[in-house]
């Protein structure tokens, strides 16, 4: 009885061997990449607010600072979505017949709430807290992208537990001292942009954010302004608290102790000592985020 | 709420067809059924099942084991001590089995629906995106509101036995946690079952959301004006009455007395079914301080299980914190007629049957001296007199140091007599106050309730109004009182529910829930508390405070100005501040009311006990949902009674001995009699209850309750006249048929034991062979035997011998701060529940219904292991809450696939639910079980109004999901975050569980074990504290103190018939 297969079904088998591998390859990457993709992340993209707002021009054109807004981001979980009142503040006075905040008045009018989209959404088994990240040093950028330059809101980051374990598992990477927290344009420490930094009356019981001071300008040189308002708001870092009254125009002698950094990496692994942060273990277990 | 739950008609019938019929009401037989083969699961679904093929033991038998066993012997059920087939095949299997679902359509088609709304949302839920969701801040925001922290609340649980004073989380001003207060007095923090029940009561979707006139829509303000017409017409008030619930409100109170000034006419009847004739309701109040009792004597006073019982949360933390430490203990005798946990703490227990009691504490009375009484005669055992004798010497060696406590539902005699026993030994004045009552308007209910009546079918009532009352549901069954209603010329009823009253009432108000409405309330010692609202009422309720003041001057005043009127006369000094202060603290400052001198000299009759051989039927509020006031509370519902274990259901409740004697077993139907009024009820047997007689529980049988508590149990008001409203003689007869009840004591066990080559005899639960030895659950040992031996609970243990080298995996190594660990106190623990419901309200646990408790598949996080002790008869039990271990080494971890239950570095083991697939490993791994697993979608996701209770800080955990105890994560992680913001150590006390935040007695402590000055660790170094299990080498993290009791040496030496061995 003849062969039913030919010699070259040989060949034939091993390649649909192979093209089935490189499939079900192809399939498992496809389906990686598409649960990373913005498609189902949203990152990027724009929802349709029932207002066009523009953090662009309110943050960057205006100065409005974040916290105007977000009222309860160092003391809550919650940042906080502005109430309707907010916007009311200024725009009883400005922009009075503008078309486009007709859902404000209205909002304001009828008493019910302006249907925000949700547009940094995590899932609800995790659980994000605002004021424990602000107050250890991630600046609102950081997360959120900078929001200064986004004339719509958008998501700069996935928000997947990838992109959360990043920073956890090592996050020197992103500190930032804790008063450029609100600073959207804030870079990263180089040797052109040094940053100076010192701890004092480090004592338990007082937020490590109140005792560490950071500085952009070099204490050393900079003008007698930051030294004496250093003076003036900590007395204790004056070594004559009698004569505090006359310093003003005296230039206050630097506290030794300023360190200058010229990268992330120095400048983190100071602050995550100062600002007593957790170490990754802690800081990856599973309870941190899931309840 | 799940609405998987079956009622007693559906088990009783036969439209199923045997196979099925047999099947479903008959777990056990079902049970043994699936294990005798592998085919038998299809075949049991066509087919009768086969009765087990032994007979299960006769109770002469059991003693008889009992006389043989050696050592102390532990039991959680009678099956279990009998070592019944059906116990064997219970523990065969984790999760007991489950073909009903299946079988069952009402189950199927709750379960289908279940399906279709889950299905609808779940779909690929990996893969898929999130739904886009939508923000809706406020308009103006509240200025003290920082969304995300929540705000508490000072206020009250008004409840007949007196009010509870309450701290309510609230999160956006939604309460989600209703608290004791911790800086009251009174309860310092505690709670109980009802208060934490309240919330989900507020919650409750089944409430009634609209005036109704005769079933049709109306607005309140017509109500309105049709009583003030009628009122108004009436000149006098004459027909006009109101029936209402026991008036606690100050407020209240005065405002009826001004009603009653411009229409003197007008009646006020107030009812309370499970307060009627007791000292709830007298002139006077007894007030105990148990801190200072060496003796403690209860005549049927259930005063540790629950604020049944008025003065609950001070009573049992005196008790309890006289049982911390072996130096100071008290002793506490229990004479009662049911078994309650009282009587199973006690030193020395004697079950009496309820009509025997006075003639008891009458004899009693004689005995330590008191002038004038004359006990009646009557032929106590041996037993019993030498528990009076001994009794009596140590109240007198202790006078003014002991305290005499009446129950509540006892004749008015025993109140008395206890009153004059305590005068007699000097304790008034010391360990006993009295005072005026707390409840502003006492009254004698039963007559105002016969007068009521008489004068509905005399035709006199032209307005009936009902204030939170439910007559038709609970009158005295032979007042008629269906009858006589329909008499009234016009009906109106306040009440949370279209309830059996509602129903059949002209008008209908949806009544404002007490966290929704203004109102006053005094506590144990006289207090006043204000009752503040948390909320608006969800569905335009209203408050009686309402309803009264329509008839006055200002018919519109609210209830908060009325509030504040009547408190002027107590603020003192300037009223604004004083107020903003009451509020702020929940309490108003030296309200306390004063107490007299000394109790009356006893002058009443003793009555007769009954024949010993009548059937004394004895009635009792239930301890989960009290008088059917929390019928369609699912939380209480399913929480398992103390010392039987049953829930969604009240049973005749009956000794072993009268199981024999009647020729039934437990879940057979039986018919109660009471002077021709009939009712059919489940058999359940509670070890200690007296022979000859049935307790039953009120507050079942509710037809219109709602979707929890509709049909479940029977209605035991139908046999209950208004002459003897807690104990009657009846009779008792089998009838056909079974009726299946949910009974939690038998799930949660294994067979580990045999495995483990136990004691082998037989009796392989957990409870027992590991009960014994060196593996001791139950470690306990009595005041003289600690005292030779201070190292009881460890020695002779493999406690220490905990060698980190034996474990095959690497051991954990903790460099943090912080090793969380607690510490349960077996001395303290009167498995009151008030825990688990705490641990219901935190982490949003799942009521499953009835047909999966019976499968074992209820949620609870926590629950309390009642052990018994020694004879049936007469035995002694353990509580011991059993939650997550938190093992160090935890069996669990090691087998999870997923890793969705991983060790966090401070030792906890925390599971990560969206990582859970469901494999149940980790549960079959457990030596504790305490792992819960949602078999069907249990939370609810759909109903509106359940969606505002739940804690936000916790995930609603979906099907098929493994969950557990997780020393409230959520709290410890709010307090971290605190402290490392505030750059601090965490303070030894300020994480506290939702479980020792509810202990009446403090029996849980949690906190660092690395902080030596720690309570925690304190007591883990404690020489009686011991660990569960400990030779497994799981290094649990929860630790136990063994109990130290304080026998009578007389009584000891005269060991009672059926006694146990001493170990």
């Amino acid at each position: 009885m003849a062969q039913i297969f030919d010699r070259s079904s040989n060949g034939l088998a091993r390649m649909s061997l192979v093209l089935t591998g490189l499939i079900v390859i192809a399939l498992g990457v496809t389906l990686d990449q598409l649960q990373r993709s913005p498609w189902v992340t949203r990152q990027g993209q724009r929802a349709e607010q029932p207002v066009p707002f523009s953090h662009k021009h309110h943050v960057a054109g205006l100065g409005l600072q974040c916290q105007y807004c977000h009222t309860t981001v160092e003391d809550s979980s919650y940042a906080g979505i502005p109430p309707t009142r907010t916007c009311m503040n200024c725009h009883a006075q400005i922009w009075t017949d503008a078309q486009i905040l007709e859902p404000v008045r209205q909002s304001w009018a009828t008493g019910q709430s302006i249907p925000w989209i949700r547009v940094h959404d995590l899932p609800d088994f995790a659980y994000f807290n605002h004021e424990i990240h602000v107050n250890k040093g991630i600046g609102c950028a950081t997360c959120h992208g900078r929001v200064d330059e986004m004339p719509l809101m958008y998501a700069q980051n996935t928000l997947q537990m990838e992109w959360c374990l990043n920073c956890h598992r090592n996050p020197a990477k992103n500190l930032r001292p804790t008063s450029e927290i609100y600073n959207m344009a804030w870079e990263k420490p180089s040797e052109d942009r040094p940053v100076w930094c010192s701890v004092k009356q480090e004592q338990e019981g007082i937020p490590t954010a109140q005792s560490v001071d950071c500085t952009t300008t070099d204490p050393t040189q900079s003008g007698p302004q930051v030294a004496m308002f250093q003076a003036a708001a900590e007395p204790g870092a004056s070594s004559e608290p009698g004569v505090l009254g006359e310093a003003a125009p005296v230039p206050v002698p630097i506290p030794a102790s300023y360190q200058k950094f010229t990268s992330q990496d120095q400048l983190g692994h100071f602050l995550l000592k100062a600002y007593k942060i957790r170490n990754p273990r802690d800081l990856t277990s599973c309870e941190v985020c899931h309840r | 709420m799940s609405s998987l739950m079956d009622k007693p008609e559906s088990t009783t019938s036969n439209t199923m067809g045997s196979g099925v019929d047999q099947f479903e009401n008959n777990p056990q037989a079902a049970v043994a059924a699936q294990d005798s083969g592998p085919d038998s699961r299809q075949n049991s679904r066509l087919e009768p099942v086969q009765e087990p093929m032994q007979e299960p033991m006769t109770l002469v038998q059991v003693r008889e084991k009992l006389k043989n066993a050696k050592g102390k012997r532990y039991w959680r059920s009678v099956d279990e001590l009998a070592d019944t087939p059906e116990f064997q095949a219970a523990v065969e299997r984790e999760f007991p089995a489950s073909a009903q679902e299946w079988v069952d359509p009402v189950s199927r088609r709750g379960f289908m629906k279940l399906m279709g709304a889950s299905m609808a949302l779940a779909g690929l839920a990996g893969c898929t995106k999130q739904p886009e969701e939508t923000i809706y801040p406020y308009v103006k925001a509240p200025e003290d509101l920082i969304l995300g922290r929540p705000n508490y609340f000072a206020s009250a649980h008004p409840f007949v036995t007196g009010a509870i004073p309450t701290l309510v989380k609230a999160d956006s001003y939604r309460p989600i946690k209703v608290d004791g207060n911790p800086e009251h007095t009174y309860n310092q923090g505690s709670s109980d079952v009802f208060t934490q029940g309240t919330l989900l009561d507020l919650y409750d979707p089944d409430r009634s959301q609209k005036v109704l006139y005769d079933g049709e829509n109306r607005e309140y303000q017509e109500f309105a004006q049709a009583l003030q017409d009628a009122v108004s017409a009436s000149k006098d008030g004459t027909g006009i009455y109101f029936l209402s619930a026991t008036i606690t409100s100050p407020t209240l109170a005065r405002q009826w007395s001004e009603v009653q000034k411009a229409y003197p006419r007008a009646k006020l009847v107030q009812y309370d079914p499970a307060a009627v004739g007791t000292a709830l309701t007298g002139a006077t109040w007894t007030q105990y301080a148990l801190s200072g009792a060496d003796v403690i004597v209860s005549l049927d006073a259930d005063f540790l299980s629950g604020a049944t019982y008025p003065g609950f949360h001070k009573l049992v933390r005196d008790y309890a914190e006289r049982r911390k430490t072996p130096d100071n203990l008290n002793r506490v005798y229990a004479v009662e007629s049911s078994t309650t946990t009282t009587g199973m703490k006690a030193e020395h227990r004697l079950g009496l049957r309820a009509s025997e009691i006075p003639a008891f504490a009458a004899a009693l009375a004689a005995a330590v001296g008191v002038a004038g009484v004359s006990a009646p005669s009557y032929a106590w055992t041996g037993e019993q007199q030498n528990f009076l004798a001994a009794l009596a010497k140590d109240l007198k060696a202790n006078a003014g140091k002991s305290a005499v406590i009446p129950g509540l539902y006892q004749d008015a005699s025993v109140t008395a007599l206890a009153a004059a026993i305590n005068q007699a030994l000097g304790n008034v004045g010391k360990t006993v106050l009295i005072t005026q009552s707390i409840n502003p308007l006492p009254s004698d209910q039963i007559a105002d309730m016969k007068a009521l009546a008489a004068d509905l079918n005399a035709g006199k009532v032209d307005w009936l109004v009902m204030l939170n009352s439910n007559p038709i549901y609970n009158a005295p069954a032979d007042l008629e009182f269906a009858t006589a209603f329909n008499k009234a010329k016009v009906t109106a009823h306040l009440g949370l529910h279209v309830d059996e009253t509602g129903q059949i009432s002209n008008w209908h108000i949806p009544a404002a829930h007490m966290l929704e409405s203004w109102s006053d309330a005094r506590s144990y010692d006289g207090t006043i508390s204000i009752v503040q609202p948390l909320i608006d009422p969800l569905y335009g309720g209203k408050s009686a405070h309402q309803i009264l003041q329509l008839l006055l001057n200002e018919p519109l005043l609210s209830p908060y100005d009325a509030v504040r009127e009547t408190q002027k006369a107590n603020i003192k000094g300037d009223f604004e501040t004083g107020w903003r202060k009451a509020l702020h603290d929940g309490w108003i400052a030296d309200t306390a009311l004063p107490a007299t001198a000394s109790a009356a000299a006893f002058n009443g009759k003793v009555p007769t006990p009954s024949s010993k051989d009548a059937i004394e039927i004895i009635f009792r509020p239930d301890p989960n949902i009290y008088d059917g006031r929390f019928s369609n509370v699912g939380w209480l519902q399913e929480l398992p009674k103390p010392v039987i274990s049953l829930c969604w259901d009240n049973a005749a409740i009956i000794s072993g001995a009268t199981l024999t004697k009647l020729g039934v077993e437990e879940e057979d139907i039986v018919e109660l009699t009471v002077n021709g009024r009939k009712v059919k009820a489940p058999v359940v047997v509670s070890p200690g209850h007296p022979d000859n007689s049935v307790t039953v529980y009120l507050g079942y049988g509710r037809s219109y309750a709602g979707r929890v508590g509709s049909g479940a149990g029977f209605n035991a008001y139908l046999i209950r006249a208004s002459d003897a409203p807690f104990y009657e003689t009846g009779s008792i007869r089998k009838v056909d048929g079974k009726w299946g009840v949910a009974i939690t004591k038998s799930h949660y066990q294994d067979h580990r034991s045999k495995l483990f080559g136990g004691q082998g005899n037989g009796n392989n639960s957990l409870e027992a062979d590991e009960a014994l030895g060196e593996r001791a659950i139950i470690r306990y040992a009595t005041l003289d035997q600690y005292k030779a031996d201070p190292g009881f609970a460890n020695e002779g243990f493999d406690r220490e011998k905990t060698n980190m080298s034996t474990s095959l995996f690497p051991n954990w190594t903790y460099t943090e701060a912080n090793a969380w660990g607690m510490s349960i106190d077996m001395a303290s623990c009167t498995g009151c529940n008030a825990c688990i419901v705490s641990c219901y309200a935190e982490n949003n646990i799942a009521v499953v219904g009835k047909q999966q408790v019976r499968i074992g598949r209820d949620m609870q996080w926590i629950r309390i292991d009642t052990y018994f002790e020694g004879d049936l008869a007469a035995p002694r039990a353990h509580f011991q809450p059993m939650t997550c271990q938190q093992c160090e080494n935890a069996p669990c971890e090691e087998v999870c696939p997923v890793g969705a239950t991983v060790h966090s570095p401070e030792g906890l083991n925390v599971m990560v639910y969206n990582r859970c697939v469901g494999t149940r490993y980790c549960s079959n791994n457990c030596p504790y079980k305490v792992r819960r697993f949602n078999f069907l979608l249990f939370s609810d996701y759909e109903t509106e109004s359940l969606k505002l209770m739940r804690n936000p800080d916790v995930t609603v955990r979906s099907r098929g999901v493994m969950e557990k105890c997780s020393y409230c994560i959520q709290r410890i992680q709010a307090v971290k975050i605190d402290a490392d913001k505030d750059n601090r150590a965490i303070k030894d006390g300020e994480i506290i569980t939702a479980c020792q935040q509810a202990c009446p007695t403090r029996a849980i402590t949690f906190g660092n074990l690395n902080d030596k000055n720690s309570k925690v660790a304190k007591l883990r170094a404690n020489e009686r504290s011991y660990q569960l299990l400990a030779d497994l080498n799981t290094r649990p993290r929860t630790t136990y103190v063994a109990a130290v009791i304080n026998p009578n040496s007389e009584l000891e030496e005269t060991p009672v018939e059926y006694a146990p061995v001493k170990g």
